[in-house]
Order: C-alpha cells, then sequence, then structure tokens
C-alpha cells in the first residue's frame, strides 16, 4: 500500500493521487471533513494491499510531539496525545511505500511535515543496537515502511535527501529520495 | 555581552534535558561577566514573550534538542513566526542529541548552519553534544558530570565571541566510535542498557514489556 500524506496548504498531493487513479490504481482519498476528530473511527478502514491512500491533514488535529517518552518507557508503542494521530500511525506502520507532500520554509519540511515525523516515535523501542558504524533504536514492528518526500517551494534539496536518508536508516527502512513537485514524474513512476 | 537564550524543546522546562543544559551554559555565560534572559517555547502562552526578547536584543541563543534527525516541529513552528532582521543581531544554536555519536547531529547542525540566512541574521555558530538523554533519569551526581562541560561551553561562547569550530569539534567528541567501543556498547545495549530501560520503564508504572506491539503491522 502506497500512503501519501498532504500538508500542503494547497492540497498539491491531491493532483499525484487523481495522476495515479488515471495510471489505473485504485486510489482512495480518505478525506477529513472540517469536524475533524470524530472522523478517526471512518479513517479505520480496511487494510487493502494494492491501493494508493491519499490523506490530506488539514482538517485533522495533530500536535506537536511533547517529548515525553511514554511511547518507549511508560505506553510502549502508544502516544499519550488524544489527538487525530494514531490512525494515521497506524497507516504509515503497514504502509509499503509513505511518501510527505510538504510545503517547505527555510529551505527544510514544514513544521506539520515535522510534527507528523515527530511522532513516529512509537514504532521504534527504546532499546538500542548498532547499524553500521552508528546506534539506533530498534524497530518495534517486522515491517516498516520507505520514505519519500515531495515538496513545493525553494527547498535545500542537499539538505532534505540527507534527512531523509537519516530517517530512513533510523525507521530500519530506505529513503525514496526527494523530489520537487514540479519534477515528481520520477516519483510517481516509483509508487507502486 | 547580553544574551537571550530559548529554549527549543517541546518538552515542559520541569523535565527538559536542553533545560538543564542552558542552567549550566548560563553559569559559564555569567562567570565570563555576561547577562542573559531566559525563554523556553514548550508553552506557547510563552511564545510572545520570546519573539519580543528575540525583537528587541542582537544576541540571540537557541538551545535545542535533535527530534527526527532535525529541528522539533515545535521550533519550526516558532521560527515561522519570527520577522526577518539584519545582520546586526547575531543567532547562535546548542544542538543536543540522545546518541552518543556527534554524526548524528550532522543533519541537524547542516539545517542549522544556514537558518541565519533565511532569518536575515548573522551567525555564531553550533555547538553540537550527543549523549544527553540520561539528563532526565540519571541520578543527580551522574547528572552534574553530563551538564557540568557545558559551562566551560558558556565561558568559552563570550571569551572567544561565538562558537568557534575549533572549540566546537573539540566539544562534539568522536564523530563515530571505534569498533572496539562499538562492540563493547552493543553488549551493553543487550543486556545492562536493556534492564536499565526496564527499570524506568517500571519506575514509571510501564505495564507491559517496552518492546510490546500494540497493533499488528
Amino acid at each position: 500500500m502506497v500512503l501519501l500524506i498532504d500538508t500542503t496548504e494547497e492540497k498539491k498531493g491531491k493532483d499525484i493521487a487523481f495522476l495515479l487513479g488515471k495510471y489505473g490504481n485504485r486510489t482512495v482519498i480518505l478525506d477529513i471533513p472540517k469536524e475533524g476528530n470524530r472522523l478517526v473511527d471512518s479513517f479505520e478502514m480496511k487494510y487493502s494491499e494494492d491501493v494508493v491512500e491519499y490523506v490530506d491533514t488539514e482538517h485533522m488535529n495533530i500536535s506537536h510531539c511533547f517529548g515525553c517518552n511514554f511511547c518507549w518507557l511508560k505506553t510502549p508503542g502508544k502516544c499519550v496525545i488524544n489527538d487525530d494521530y494514531e490512525p494515521l500511525l497506524k497507516r504509515i506502520s503497514r504502509a509499503d511505500q509513505v511518501w510527505l507532500v510538504s510545503d517547505t520554509r527555510f529551505g527544510f519540511v514544514s513544521y506539520k511535515t515535522k510534527n507528523i515525523m515527530d511522532r513516529l516515535m512509537p514504532i521504534v523501542t527504546m532499546n538500542l543496537h548498532y547499524v553500521g558504524d552508528q546506534m539506533r533504536h530498534i524497530a518495534r514492528y517486522d515491517h516498516n515502511p520507505d520514505w519519500g518526500l515531495i515538496y513545493t517551494g525553494e527547498g535545500d534539496k542537499d539538505n532534505l535527501s540527507l534527512w531523509c536518508e537519516r530517517v530512513a536508516v533510523n525507521f530500519s527502512t530506505k529513503s525514496l529520495g526527494v523530489f520537487e513537485f514540479d519534477k515528481c514524474g520520477e516519483a510517481i513512476g516509483c509508487m507502486q | 555581552m547580553h544574551a537571550v537564550i530559548i529554549n527549543g524543546s517541546p518538552r515542559v522546562s520541569k523535565h527538559s534535558n536542553t533545560e538543564r543544559i542552558i542552567d549550566s551554559f548560563a553559569e559559564g555565560l555569567a562567570l565570563s561577566g555576561a547577562s542573559y534572559e531566559r525563554y523556553a517555547i514548550s508553552d506557547k502562552d510563552n511564545w510572545d514573550s520570546a519573539r519580543e526578547a528575540y525583537i528587541k536584543n542582537t544576541e540571540i541563543i537557541i538551545a535545542l534538542p535533535l527530534y527526527v534527525e532535525c529541528v522539533p516541529g515545535i521550533l519550526l513552528e516558532f521560527l515561522e513566526t519570527l520577522p526577518v532582521k539584519d545582520e546586526t543581531t547575531r543567532i547562535s544554536f546548542i544542538l543536543q542529541g540522545g546518541f552518543a555519536e556527534a554524526k548524528q547531529l550532522e543533519c541537524g547542525k547542516a539545517f542549522l548552519d544556514k537558518l541565519p540566512g533565511y532569518l536575515g541574521v548573522s551567525y555564531g555558530g553550533t555547538l553540537i553534544k550527543g549523549d544527553n538523554f540520561g539528563i532526565r533519569v540519571l541520578k543527580e551526581s551522574e547528572v552534574q558530570k553530563i551538564i557540568t562541560p557545558y559551562r566551560n561551553m558558556g565561558k568559552a561562547f563570550v571569551d572567544e565571541d561565538g562558537f568557534k569550530p575549533e572549540t566546537v569539534k573539540k566539544f562534539a567528541g568522536p564523530e563515530i566510535f571505534s569498533l572496539p567501543i562499538r562492540l563493547m556498547l552493543q553488549l551493553m545495549f543487550m543486556t545492562l542498557a536493556r534492564k536499565n530501560y526496564r527499570d524506568i520503564a517500571k519506575g514509571w508504572g510501564c505495564k507491559v514489556p517496552i518492546d510490546y506491539r500494540p497493533w499488528s503491522a
């Protein structure tokens, strides 16, 4: 399953989702109504392998990470913040590919995208091991998605690529690369 | 020198490792004759006063933890609220992380190296240091061993007029550890460290193993 998470103001990811649908993919648009929070139940859709899912986060209530470490040491695997994030995290951990579609600020992803990434901590454990020459957290689950980034605006591609690669290593997976929105044909070709 | 120090951690100040590091660093500033004022952005009610201080002052130090390889989301959000200033303002950073090797902080530092340019201000360098996770959970005597060296960095910041590359490199420690040390640490991760984490979890009221899986992936 391919998961597109769109935090852009102009909902650029929706264009990609429609394009994927035209190419014959079964695309599910998980629209989140303005009412927000109570939507999480319907968000718990039946999991399907051969589908592209698109999530527009505009009306989702997703907090920043508080850094409490409870997801490692008090309620392992569970974030204690009561907002719309957990259903999204479940979909992330089950996906084969996750593509972030993000605006950029200061050459980096927007805070909305970074908040989603900072909240990934429940999918790794407190336990450490060495991967190559650097210490990492041990993944909580056997399956972890590959990560890719499609960005709008003046992104610093070198920094974004380094970030994406390091994030992938930290989550025991691999980077699918970093692409400008206007040149994301190659990224769309990777979505399967 | 009068410095504005902003704690960019999302964790409440009472439990913030970054706050303890700032405590020690600020002592060093004072030892070299500098004064300072402190702010923390974990409580959004403080954002207006922190922003006001950023606007009115010219020596800014932002201390932050590494979150998922870069700046925490909440700090990015705060940065978006700052106005562009000119190069008479200087901004410097203290970037701290949990992993021990300096290389773990390279991506965050690469972002911070360029951030002053986006804000229109000049850059005073970034101090980096890992191995700080224990500050919250260790005995106070052990915590002091971790945070006390930051006092010297506070002094050096005044005496050397910013974070100089050679001082930063020395303080950061090894980029990566040698193979014998890695093997020793790996053994520790599989034994003593796991026991310590289990003990901490138990003390925090955890009812399940720390590698518990709440759902199947």
